[in-house]
């Protein structure tokens, strides 16, 4: 029964690892688990251990709670820190989540250099700006300690420089968004079922229906 | 005599494509499961293991569960239940039930098309197991 105390370990363990969620959603999960594992042991306590083996350790089920959750919400929102975290966690799982993962840390690190380049060109005129040479089109963006003084190479834009990138940096970091956001409706999150089969040895069972 | 070879590779990526396919189908036949009325979470494996034979890890169809409800496919509530425990039961809503028609729709479509491409490739593989079983006959006699 859900006296026993691997029970309370495993609910407990279980609550501990469902962070990121409120109260009340951590409870409900606790209790629906709690509700399984007592109807699937019944009254027999020797099947306690079966129940808990077939639910998987209490810490890989919680993070499938948080994956989906988190990638749900992220699917809703515009923060580039939610989307990146879901974005993260997703790339662990398949391919399907590295490319979005990549994605989202080159569109969003653009972005960011954009937005830097505009607050430094104040602070380092000499030094900061676009810088056109002669014959192919070549451009440099000098910062920091670099010399400047380079005569082949004239200076473009200006103080334009600041509107530029940070109309530039702007859209990398909506793009990244949107783009993220049209991905994660397209390839649909997907919970890490493969794994989750392999563990309990269900992939030998088979898919009758197809055939 | 001839040594065996472990063929893993080869193992390995069937066993992958396979889990890819379940993991793909595993939305629509959660949604498809609760087409009738509202079930718990054992009873939706009981019916997916009975209709489908896709039978999961009893900890992955909760956190399925509970993101299908947070995507607004899904409605849960709790009972008290005869059994003298409450049961969380489950239940699809409106943009459940649309999800599940056009998804039923999209996997007759592509089944069907899949079909007639496959059909050859199990024709042969059919041929070549009853050639297989004729020989063995044969040797026996």
């Amino acid at each position: 029964m859900t006296n026993d105390p691997r029970v309370d370990d495993y609910l407990a363990r279980l609550r501990k690892a469902l962070t990121g969620m409120s109260l009340s959603e951590r409870e409900d999960i606790v209790e629906e688990i709690r509700m399984h594992i007592r109807e699937r042991a019944g009254d027999s306590p020797s099947s306690i251990g079966e129940v808990l083996a077939g639910l998987g350790p209490a810490a890989e089920l919680a993070e499938q709670y948080r994956t989906g959750l988190l990638l749900q919400k992220a699917r809703r929102s515009v923060s580039p820190l939610l989307i990146l975290r879901a974005a993260m966690r997703w790339a662990l799982t398949g391919v399907e989540g590295m490319v979005v993962f990549l994605v989202a840390i080159v569109g969003y690190l653009t972005g960011v250099a954009f937005l830097l380049l505009a607050l430094l060109k104040p602070l380092f005129p000499q030094r900061t700006g676009l810088w056109v040479g002669p014959g192919a089109f070549e451009f440099t963006v000098r910062m920091g300690a670099l010399p400047v003084s380079t005569p082949a190479l004239h200076e473009v834009l200006g103080w334009w420089f600041m509107p530029v990138c940070a109309v530039l940096g702007s859209f990398a970091l909506i793009g990244t968004t949107k783009l993220i956001q049209i991905l994660m409706r397209r390839f649909r999150w997907r919970t890490p079922l493969a794994q989750a089969m392999l563990a309990s040895g269900t992939l030998a069972a088979g898919w009758g229906s197809l055939t | 005599m001839a040594k065996q070879v472990p063929i893993p590779v080869e193992a390995d990526s069937s066993e992958k494509w396979e889990a890819q396919m379940r993991k793909g189908c595993l939305e629509m036949a959660v949604l498809s499961s609760l087409w009738h009325g509202r079930l718990y979470g054992l009873e939706i494996l009981r019916a997916l293991e009975r209709d489908s034979q896709l039978i999961l890890s009893e900890g992955t169809i909760y956190p399925i569960l509970n993101r299908l409800r947070a995507e607004g496919l899904l409605t849960s509530q709790w009972v008290e239940a005869e059994a003298g425990h409450p049961r969380k039961y489950y239940d699809l809503t409106p943009s459940g039930r649309e999800r599940a028609t056009r998804m039923a729709e999209m996997w007759t479509e592509f089944s069907a098309g899949l079909g007639s491409l496959i059909e050859p490739v199990l024709k042969a593989a059919r041929k070549s197991s009853r050639d297989n079983g004729r020989s063995r006959k044969e040797l026996l006699l």
